[in-house]
């Protein structure tokens, strides 16, 4: 674990440090912070002060509840999505490369529709059938990321199932689950942990812009593209009201492309 | 022009840890003169050329000085020689296969060097002429339009040869040449790089070919375990070796083996194939192959590369269907029983899995006594230390005896081997051969080689078959 830890170059051990504080926020900060919905017109629009350390949105509500809970919301659903996404693609994946034939030719064809189309496209067409609720966005995002690990997972398992380790450990009489196990998902973890790394960060960008617009999820729901544009309004006056959703959105996509960033050159 | 001289000081390497990987050594590279470091696979041969270039690994450390005609150089500042690269120094890596851009066209490879490397600023048209001039030079005209996967081992290393050359250095290094070639490539590669010394230029040559060192003649070098045993001119080098080591290395050229008695195999049929044939397209790779083969017998399949010696092999074991003719198992007999032993031996053993774990699966798998592993580890010379470590983590030699020994957990009735030593040094080769024709002459397992070395042929096997082109 310590030479793992110091296999890493700076960059990423400082987003995987990051990542780590933004997650223990989104874990706990819930837990321990306020209601997020509820409301006090008496004290509106108020300034960072050490009872409420990034101040009070227009309704009155409390900026770090309302933050964390943003958080808590978007890791999940993002994280659910990508989880989901990734068991369906390299299912798929598997299969296709395994059976070839006409499973491939079709599997690919619709991979390669869905590759056609923006995720953010995707995910507002699913978004259309119910809007604002929860399971259509993590249908639409699941629907939009699954064609990357079936496209690497297929190609992968493809160059590994003709390579020499394959072929002489199916002549040394293993089966099929074995190849699955030691040949076929240690080739594939690394690349599709970067994936993931990458489809956490699509996928919540993509519901920061959903809810930007208005089509996401509904206030007073916390999330934080809706948080920006309910804040749009009063920037001028409290301009880091908004700016808190945004910094934290900016520091998610650093932590994220900063720890599955560029390896090291061998 | 002749080559400036490359005077090499004190020239050392140390890793991050103080280690020597290389001790202080001194020599001279004259115009004209080759010189070949000869030694076996982790001696320091490859860290030496790269300390020489600047190109160590980070975490490398080099000290001394190198002189290249009057320029000084300290071997530390590895960025002060960067000028020199392409123009008057420059190295053919190991693996020309890999050193060739895979999305480029050969002959535009080597324009670009003559484009943007060289001196003599042309532009591309006339970069282009000079390339296909060199590339017909080299007797691979026909490359120019190819991509690198569409070129053989030997072609491609003329090609990356020629990319090396065209900025017109005068003194080349060359990293294992002839690795993996046939004879008829080796030979090639040779006249070229003798024809280069003709020119004035200058060559050193990392090699564990003996036959590539007595060719190129010149001064040779030889080390072990980072040291320089011995250095001196070729003929008195190889005629009278000083140091034991070399005379060790000379002795385990397959030449100085002793010869196996010819003759027919008579022990029970393993193998029966009849009339054997394949194609790839329009392209036939052999037909009407006959063979039969016999517990305990050792047969070498002989051939040109790309006659399709490896397809034969994998025919007979079932790997690849034959598109004529029959292939016939003794009534009985488990397919488990004919197994197969690769020329790299990194490539037969899942990458990122221990060895320990690797030997335990089959174990489990075929339910042997765990008591087989540690007899058969001391049979074949093995430290079981070894298996805690990575396929990639061993050695070549000892990587192939312990490839060996997964394959003969399953006493096989036959094993075929794919130029099973090849990549090995000569000393590593010895041993390897050794041990694979006791563990079958104590087995009565049949042994099925492919190899290009027509000596090694001769000295291990009891007969041979010659497949052709048809």
């Amino acid at each position: 674990m310590i030479s793992w830890w110091q296999s890493l170059t700076f960059a990423r051990r400082s987003g995987a440090i990051l990542l780590a504080l933004i997650v223990l926020a989104a874990l706990f900060g819930p837990a321990m912070a306020t209601d997020p919905v509820s409301q006090n017109l008496d004290r509106v629009l108020r300034s960072p002060s050490l009872e409420q350390p990034l101040g009070t949105d227009h309704l009155g509500r409390s900026m770090l509840a309302r933050l964390v809970h943003a958080l808590q919301l978007s890791f999940s659903l993002a994280l659910l999505s990508v989880l989901s996404a990734a068991a369906i693609g390299i299912s798929l994946g598997l299969l296709a490369a395994w059976r070839g034939g006409v499973i491939e030719a079709v599997l690919t064809s619709i991979a390669d529709a869905v590759m056609t189309l923006p995720v953010l496209l995707v995910v507002l067409l699913f978004s259309a059938f119910a809007q604002g609720e929860f399971w259509s966005l993590y249908v639409g995002l699941s629907f939009a990321l699954w064609v990357e690990y079936f496209r690497v997972s297929r190609a992968t398992i493809k160059a590994t199932l003709v390579s020499a380790p394959v072929e002489s450990a199916r002549m040394l009489g293993f089966g099929n689950l074995y190849l699955l196990r030691r040949h076929l998902l240690p080739e594939l973890a690394p690349v599709v942990g970067t994936l993931m790394l990458f489809g956490i960060s699509t996928a919540i960008l993509a519901l920061a812009a959903l809810g930007f617009v208005g089509v996401g999820l509904r206030p007073p729901t916390p999330e934080l593209g809706v948080m920006m544009i309910e804040l749009f309004p009063y920037y001028e006056e409290a301009p880091w009201l908004i700016a808190s959703p945004v910094v934290t959105l900016g520091l998610i996509m650093l932590a994220l492309a900063l720890l599955g960033g560029r390896k090291e050159m061998p | 022009m002749s080559a400036p001289e490359l005077k090499v000081q004190d020239l050392a390497v140390k890793d991050g840890k103080g280690n020597w990987l290389v001790q202080p050594c001194n020599f001279t590279l004259k115009p004209g003169v080759a010189l070949s470091i000869i030694g076996g696979s982790g001696s320091g041969k490859s860290l030496l050329v790269h300390a020489i270039m600047g190109s160590l690994a980070p975490g490398l450390r080099a000290s001394g000085e190198i002189r290249l005609g009057n320029a000084a150089s300290r071997a530390e500042d590895a960025a002060g020689r960067r000028p020199w690269w392409g123009h008057t120094l420059a190295m053919l890596p190991q693996e020309p296969w890999l050193a060739l851009n895979p999305s480029m066209r050969a002959g535009k490879q080597v324009a670009e060097s003559y484009r943007y490397v060289s001196h003599a600023r042309m532009d591309m048209a006339q970069a282009r002429a000079k390339a296909r001039s060199d590339l017909d030079q080299l007797g691979v005209a026909a490359a120019d339009g190819k991509y690198p996967f569409m070129l053989s081992g030997g072609i491609a290393q003329r090609v990356a040869f020629a990319a090396t050359r065209a900025g017109g250095a005068q003194v080349v290094i060359v990293d294992e040449p002839t690795k993996g070639l046939d004879a008829d490539a080796r030979d090639n590669l040779l006249t070229v790089l003798q024809s280069v010394l003709q020119n004035g230029g200058s060559v050193l040559t990392i090699t564990h070919d003996m036959h590539v060192a007595q060719v190129l003649g010149g001064d040779i070098m030889v080390m072990r375990d980072s040291n320089v045993l011995e250095q001196g001119p070729a003929q008195q080098v190889l005629e009278n070796p000083q140091h034991e080591y070399t005379r060790a290395l000379l002795a385990a050229d397959p030449e100085h083996w002793p010869p196996a008695t010819p003759g027919q195999g008579t022990g029970k049929t393993i193998l029966q194939a009849r009339g054997l044939g394949k194609r790839y397209g329009a392209h036939t790779l052999f037909s009407g192959v006959d063979l039969e083969i016999h517990a305990g017998e050792r047969i070498a399949i002989s051939g040109p590369s790309g006659a399709g010696k490896t397809t034969l092999g994998n025919m007979l074991l079932g790997l690849v269907p034959p598109d004529q003719g029959s292939i016939t198992i003794a009534p009985g007999l488990n397919p488990l029983k004919l197994q197969k032993l690769y020329q790299d031996p990194v490539s037969a053993f899942a990458p990122r899995l221990t060895l320990k774990q690797a030997f335990d699966d089959i174990i489990r798998l075929h339910k042997l006594s765990p008591a087989t592993l540690p007899r058969l580890l001391a049979r074949l010379k093995l430290d079981e230390a070894l298996l805690r470590r990575l396929p990639s983590q061993v050695s070549g030699g000892e990587l192939q005896r312990l490839a060996l020994a997964r394959i003969l957990l399953l006493s096989p009735a036959l094993i075929f081997a794919d130029e099973p030593t090849s990549r090995l040094d000569p000393i590593s080769q010895q041993e390897t051969m050794d041990l694979l024709l006791e563990m079958a002459a104590a087995n009565e397992t049949a042994v099925l080689l492919v190899t290009h070395d027509r000596m090694l042929a001769g000295r291990t096997m009891h007969r041979q078959i010659a497949i052709q082109h048809a």
